[in-house]
């Protein structure tokens, strides 16, 4: 099959075969090529694929602002309150520990 | 039933209101202070550490090292960077009577600042900068002067250099429930500014400035209503500025607080949002504006008077981000 050869002699071969118009494949091919359905499905997936290439793009965008504005206005802040209840937790620890002691040693 | 009876007495505390007694207002340029804390921290990009050594009681020195990237003012909306470092020296005195700032900065920038008090209500400020960016002895020779004469002869100076130069004094009166003030500054500029309260929460206020080198002048009106638990104020000019804050104090640690700027001359409108947390190991302070901007600034006391600092700033329109850390020594 000329099919099987590829390369940069390709267009050649098809266009003398479509001029001698001998296979029922490439004019089958053709035909369907031509129609205005496959036409019209073609361009939608162009646009389905345009669309989707956007959406995606815009989302991530959003994404990349939405996590980078989080990472810095409010991770800070889940670390410092964590912080700050580990210290609370571990001053109510040593208070009921110890018990009056620390009170006396100051 | 029961439970009901007790609101009445509240509504008839405020009706005793003592209209002659009424408490003193804050100064008229502090009006939006709590705002401004929770939503215009000292960001800085790049690395900076402060020292600052008490020589006595009231005597103290400052040192501070900065490097790093500073923007240039240009036309293009792109912002164009250099990178910089300099090394700030200042020497401070402070007593409950007088206070005198003085700092002088490698790159040729002198400022000077005092604070006294006249008598029990009347309180000067003055406040004098020069930048001469290649003149350092003459700035040496300014800064000889001012410590020999005062500040006047450092005016001397500072009219060979108009645009680069500033000095202002204020003159502030403090009565029992109002505020007056007084400026003057180089350029011909002329201020007054008064407020008054009007309730225990409300106090309103006027100024009036006139820039005579520019040949402008203004008016401006101010409200500011602050309860314990909240603070709201607004601000008209007639340069055609709004500005409406609130702030709300949630609890003992935490504020909110939230801005809304409107310049009907420009058309400019930006509002923010912040969040202002003091907890007993780190202050940290977010906020985030309608121009796409989120900011944070963190101050990590680490040891007693060791403090580690980090400040950030995304701007996503522009794509400028701006990241810092800094240490404070002393103090």
């Amino acid at each position: 099959m000329s099919s099987g050869r590829g390369g940069v002699s390709l267009p050649d071969i098809r266009g003398s075969g479509s001029s001698s118009s001998e296979g029922i494949l490439t004019r089958v091919t053709s035909s369907i090529n031509n129609s205005p359905i496959v036409y019209k499905g073609k361009q939608a997936a162009g646009d389905v694929a345009f669309v989707a290439n956007k959406l995606l793009r815009s989302t991530g965008k959003a994404a990349w602002i939405a996590g980078t504005t989080f990472l810095i206005l409010f991770v800070p802040l889940i670390i410092e309150m964590d912080r700050e209840a580990q210290l609370t937790e571990l001053e109510m620890q040593q208070a009921s520990l110890l018990g009056a002691p620390p009170s006396t040693l100051k | 039933m029961a439970t009901l009876i007790p609101p009445p007495p509240p509504p008839q505390a405020p009706e005793k209101v003592d209209y002659m007694d009424l408490p003193t207002p804050i100064p008229y340029e502090e009006i939006h202070r709590e705002a401004m804390m929770s939503l215009k921290p000292e960001l800085f990009e790049g690395m900076r550490f402060d020292f600052t050594k008490g020589l006595n009681q009231r005597f103290s020195l400052s040192h501070s090292v900065f490097m790093g990237p500073t923007e240039i003012p240009s036309q293009s909306t792109e912002t164009i960077k250099i990178p910089t470092a300099h090394y700030e020296f200042g020497a401070n005195f402070l007593d409950p009577k007088l206070m005198l700032f003085g700092r002088i900065m490698t790159d040729g920038r002198l400022g000077a600042r005092l604070k006294c008090d006249l008598t029990e209500n009347l309180s000067m400020k003055a406040n004098a900068q020069v930048n001469s960016p290649n003149l350092y002895f003459k700035v040496l020779i300014v800064c000889l002067i001012n410590v020999k004469c005062g500040f006047s002869s450092s005016f001397v100076q500072l009219t060979n250099e108009p645009h680069m130069s500033h000095g202002m004094f204020n003159f502030d009166y403090k009565g029992s429930d109002y505020r007056a003030q007084f400026q003057l500054g180089n350029g011909a500029l002329f201020g007054a500014s008064y407020i008054q309260s009007v309730t225990p929460n409300l106090s309103l206020g006027g100024e009036v400035f006139w820039a005579g080198q520019h040949r402008k002048s203004g008016i401006g009106y101010a409200a500011r209503y602050n309860t314990d638990k909240m603070v709201a104020t607004g601000q008209v000019a007639s340069t055609g500025m709004v500005s409406l804050n609130y702030v709300q104090k949630i609890s003992e640690k935490v504020s909110l607080a939230s801005d809304f700027m409107y310049n009907y001359m420009s058309g400019d409108v930006t509002s923010s949002f912040g969040y202002d947390y003091i907890l007993r190991q780190c202050r940290l302070r977010g906020k985030i504006d309608s121009n796409g901007c989120a900011a944070a600034f963190l101050e990590e006391r680490l040891n007693m008077g060791l403090n580690f600092v980090l400040s950030a700033e995304l701007d996503h329109r522009k794509k400028d981000y701006k990241f810092g850390f800094g240490l404070t020594v002393g103090e």
